[in-house]
């Protein structure tokens, strides 16, 4: 399976990477018909898409950034139809729930961010020209609060809400996302972690441990590999992990129907711990002091989960870019080649799937996705 | 707290690391999660009563001086203490009496002994059925034996052991049920010269298995296709020997494979482990001192490779020397010295290993167990799904952790582990070297959010950025 040494017939598009940003638009670009190779690291990687905490999450993104925030909405208003599709595709049911999400404020302090935050990005949306762009949140009272969120603890000062927030089992997403692509045509390899990528005038050749892979067109979604492979086709890719830990603990009564920031129930009964933020470099070890932080978070969330256990917890790096915000950029100087960025693989992998893969098979980014652009940072820098 | 050496698992490994660098004047600490020191091959050492004790037999017996040496040493002690957490900075988080501490240490010592092999065979998930090492620990701890006649069933040296003790116990087994294939023993017995250099194991062997032959215990040879039958709980076991299918009746079956390192904790802390063939498992890689590849992390006994209690005391023994000198604690030129002369005790004692290896490898049933047979236990993930997973293209158990929660339960892939790598090994073609292992996380065992949430690390916390995005 490995052994295979030799170059494979060309492909209209190599996709390199293959966690949740890469087989989302791997799986739209077969899905458009397009012969589609998918290219994977091997069982040990970075992989944000295993760490994920798996949040469809709109109310807080784009607070600065319109386009960001109508596209987020946007990936939230497909995601209905996106885990139907995908569970006729494949029979694999993604657990995507729609309940709208919680903003949970632990001090006033943070109730004070978070409404600055709605207003502002109400203000950006103008929503009587703009439904599409906005989050839709508004503040929850106490006693809002608790009608919502049952259990909640009295320690939490107050929340914000959006009904356009849910949540999805990430891993299944992932494992639904590979099928679904198999299904269509696509062909993945595991264990062929690209290494070069060259451009010849006909198209792009990626060279990876096991074999050469040639397209007319190449897509990178290998996370923060994409830094280092964008150089050799023009592609600037300024990411650096950012660092989240994960709580989940055994399978607890239900509790919880609409997911929080830092705390949510899945469809297995298990819950999920965690939001916390550390800028390390690459180191994914899990921190008891981080560890215990995230635990006494959740507490003051819920105190009810006092005797529930935890049964693992984990590190893993969020693909951060300077602002946040996702790239999304065409190389000038070898069209063809993509870059695709975000650390949102899970909200935005509707989006992905059904509307920027059509970009790629068609024309490019330049015209529906230019203002995600790398070179925003280019002008940044500038005015600097 | 902190500490010069902490030692975790009061085995004989453990007791003998503690013992020996607390008499080198360490300051050592001892962490266990049972109450009382022997681990699970000296269970009870120390409050065992007379008769049990003779039941149990000289092997056992001889336990009581290591503990007692232990308890005479000096070395600080923590019974009942959940180790949950190492990391490579060597901190030690654990849990007692409800409440988690972190202990800084300058040298580990894990001793975290073996576990028995996962067995997956049609109905080894039904009530009724157990293993030979948790019967034998019933034995021990409070002299419990069997109500009605267990069949045990797969091999090993404990297999014959257990049933030759029971049998002392007035519980003699109503079967041994042997899975080493016909043929086996001769192909074996190149090892046999070797063998005889260890002292005493093979003169035990044989009169083991002229015991069960006195007290009259069937005993099927060259077993097969073994399977559990029942609805809701274990009835029979049924498998395939002398050319004819064959049942046995009983609500009590007691499966067993040989044992295997406990690699939770060295590849919680990312040690560098290889595959041995003869030990069909992975071992952590380490020096002639018991040193691992993580900087003063020393493995010792079983932990390290199969080797037996004796074996166990001696690299405890070795590992703690290893420490010393790590520390500078000890002249080097005597450290050598004291060195050297285990190194030649454990290279004699371990001469048996390769005839036990060899003999007693796991059932091919075991290693490649039927598609419809549940590998991971905790999640129902059964070997089927796990080769269909690999068929779309899954490289390894951490991809097929993903897709299928195989080892995401309460035991963190304890339990399902190897069998997970052999499985992906065998459907890919591949050495177990390269499919490797589940990478495993903390906290080793289950722990309570409100202990954590207590849990004060002291004054490396503080790390904690804003809150203002998700992980989506």
């Amino acid at each position: 399976m490995s052994g295979a040494n030799k170059d494979v017939a060309a492909r209209d598009v190599v996709v390199v990477g293959g966690g949740l940003v890469g087989a989302a638009v791997a799986y739209g670009l077969a899905r458009q018909g397009l012969s589609v190779v998918m290219l994977d690291e091997g069982d040990v990687a970075y992989r944000a898409s295993r760490g994920n905490f798996g949040l469809v999450w709109v109310q807080s993104k784009g607070d600065g950034f319109q386009d960001y925030a109508r596209w987020t909405r946007g990936s939230a208003d497909l995601w209905p139809g996106f885990a139907e599709e995908l569970k006729e595709a494949v029979g694999i049911a993604v657990g995507y729930r729609k309940p709208g999400g919680v903003h949970l404020c632990l001090s006033e302090q943070e109730l004070e961010e978070v409404e600055l935050r709605i207003r502002r990005m109400h203000n950006q949306a103008g929503e009587a020209l703009d439904p599409g762009g906005d989050p839709g949140s508004r503040l929850l009272d106490r006693a809002e609060l608790e009608a919502l969120l049952p259990g909640v603890g009295p320690e939490v000062v107050g929340g914000a809400y959006s009904p356009h927030d849910g949540h999805v089992s990430p891993l299944y997403l992932l494992r639904a996302l590979h099928e679904g692509f198999l299904k269509l045509g696509g062909l993945y390899r595991a264990e062929s972690r690209a290494r070069r990528i060259a451009s010849d005038g006909a198209g792009f050749l990626v060279e990876t441990e096991h074999g050469r892979f040639r397209g007319a067109r190449v897509v990178l979604g290998a996370g923060l590999g994409n830094k280092a492979l964008g150089k050799g086709v023009g592609l600037d890719v300024p990411v650096s992990p950012l660092k989240g830990q994960i709580l989940v603990t055994e399978r607890a009564e239900r509790f919880l129907e609409l997911p929080t920031i830092n705390v949510r129930q899945t469809e297995e009964g298990t819950v999920m711990l965690g939001d916390s933020h550390e800028d390390v470099g690459y180191d994914t070890f899990s921190k008891p002091a981080v560890m215990s932080e995230i635990a006494r978070r959740a507490l003051v969330a819920f105190p009810a989960l006092r005797s529930v256990k935890v049964v693992r917890a984990w590190g893993a790096l969020r693909v951060m870019t300077p602002d946040g915000f996702p790239i999304y950029e065409e190389s000038e100087s070898h069209p063809g080649a993509f870059a695709v960025n975000c650390h949102s693989g899970v909200t935005l992998a509707a989006a992905h799937a059904l509307k920027l893969a059509p970009l790629i098979g068609d024309g490019g980014f330049s015209r529906t996705l230019a203002s995600f652009s790398s070179r925003r940072f280019d002008a940044e820098a500038s005015r600097a | 707290m902190r500490c010069d050496l902490a030692v975790i698992g009061a085995g004989p490994a453990g007791l003998a690391a503690a013992t020996r660098a607390a008499e080198a004047g360490l300051a050592v600490e001892l962490f266990d999660e049972q109450p009382a020191p022997g681990g699970q091959i000296y269970r009870a050492i120390e409050t065992v009563p007379a008769p049990r004790r003779a039941l149990l037999g000289p092997d056992y017996a001889a336990g009581a001086a290591l503990a007692a040496a232990f308890r005479a040493s000096g070395a600080g002690y923590r019974p009942g203490a959940l180790v949950w957490n190492v990391d490579s900075q060597l901190n030690v988080d654990f849990s007692q009496d409800g409440r988690s501490r972190q202990c800084r240490a300058r040298a580990v010592v894990v001793a975290t002994g073996a576990i028995e092999r996962p067995t997956p065979l049609p109905g080894w998930t039904l009530p009724g059925v157990t293993t030979a090492g948790a019967l034998q620990i019933l034995l021990k701890a409070q002299g419990l034996v069997p109500a009605e006649g267990v069949v045990l069933a797969g091999s090993g040296p404990l297999l014959l052991l257990l049933a030759e003790q029971l049998t002392r116990a007035g519980a003699a087994p109503r079967a041994i049920v042997e899975t080493v294939p016909r043929g086996r023993l001769s192909a074996a017995a190149r090892h046999l010269p070797a063998a005889l250099r260890a002292p005493g194991y093979l003169a035990k062997g044989l009169a083991m298995l002229r015991a069960l032959k006195r007290a009259g215990v069937p005993f099927h040879r060259g077993a097969e296709a073994l399977a559990i039958e029942g609805a809701d709980h274990a009835e029979a076991l049924s498998f395939t020997a002398g050319g004819r299918r064959q049942r046995i009746e009983s609500r009590l079956i007691a499966l067993h494979q040989g044992v295997v390192p406990n690699q939770q904790m060295t590849r919680l802390l990312r040690c560098e482990h290889r595959w041995s063939d003869g030990q069909r498992c992975f071992l952590p890689v380490v020096d002639d001192w018991f040193e691992s590849s993580v900087e003063k992390v020393f493995v010792a006994g079983d932990g390290a490779g199969i080797g037996g209690a004796k074996s166990a005391a001696l690299r405890g023994r070795l590992a703690a020397l290893g420490a010393l000198r790590r520390l500078g604690a000890g002249e080097d030129k005597r450290l050598a010295g004291e060195a050297a002369a285990l190194r030649g005790a454990l290279d004699k004692d371990g001469a048996v290993r390769p005839l036990l290896e060899a003999l007693y490898a796991p059932s091919a049933q075991i290693l490649a167990p039927a598609d419809d047979t549940l590998i991971c236990r905790c999640e129902e993930v059964t070997a089927g799904a796990l080769r269909k997973a690999v068929a779309l293209g899954c490289p390894g158990p951490n991809q097929a952790k993903s897709f299928l929660r195989c080892g995401m339960g309460p035991c963190q892939g304890r339990l399902c582990g190897l069998a997970v790598s052999e499985v992906i090994a065998a459907e890919r073609g591949e050495p177990q070297q390269t499919i490797d292992y589940y990478r495993i996380r903390p906290p080793l065992k289950p722990l309570p959010l409100a202990e954590l949430a207590a849990f004060d690390v002291g004054d490396d916390a503080g790390d904690e950025a804003g809150d203002d995005q998700d992980a989506a």
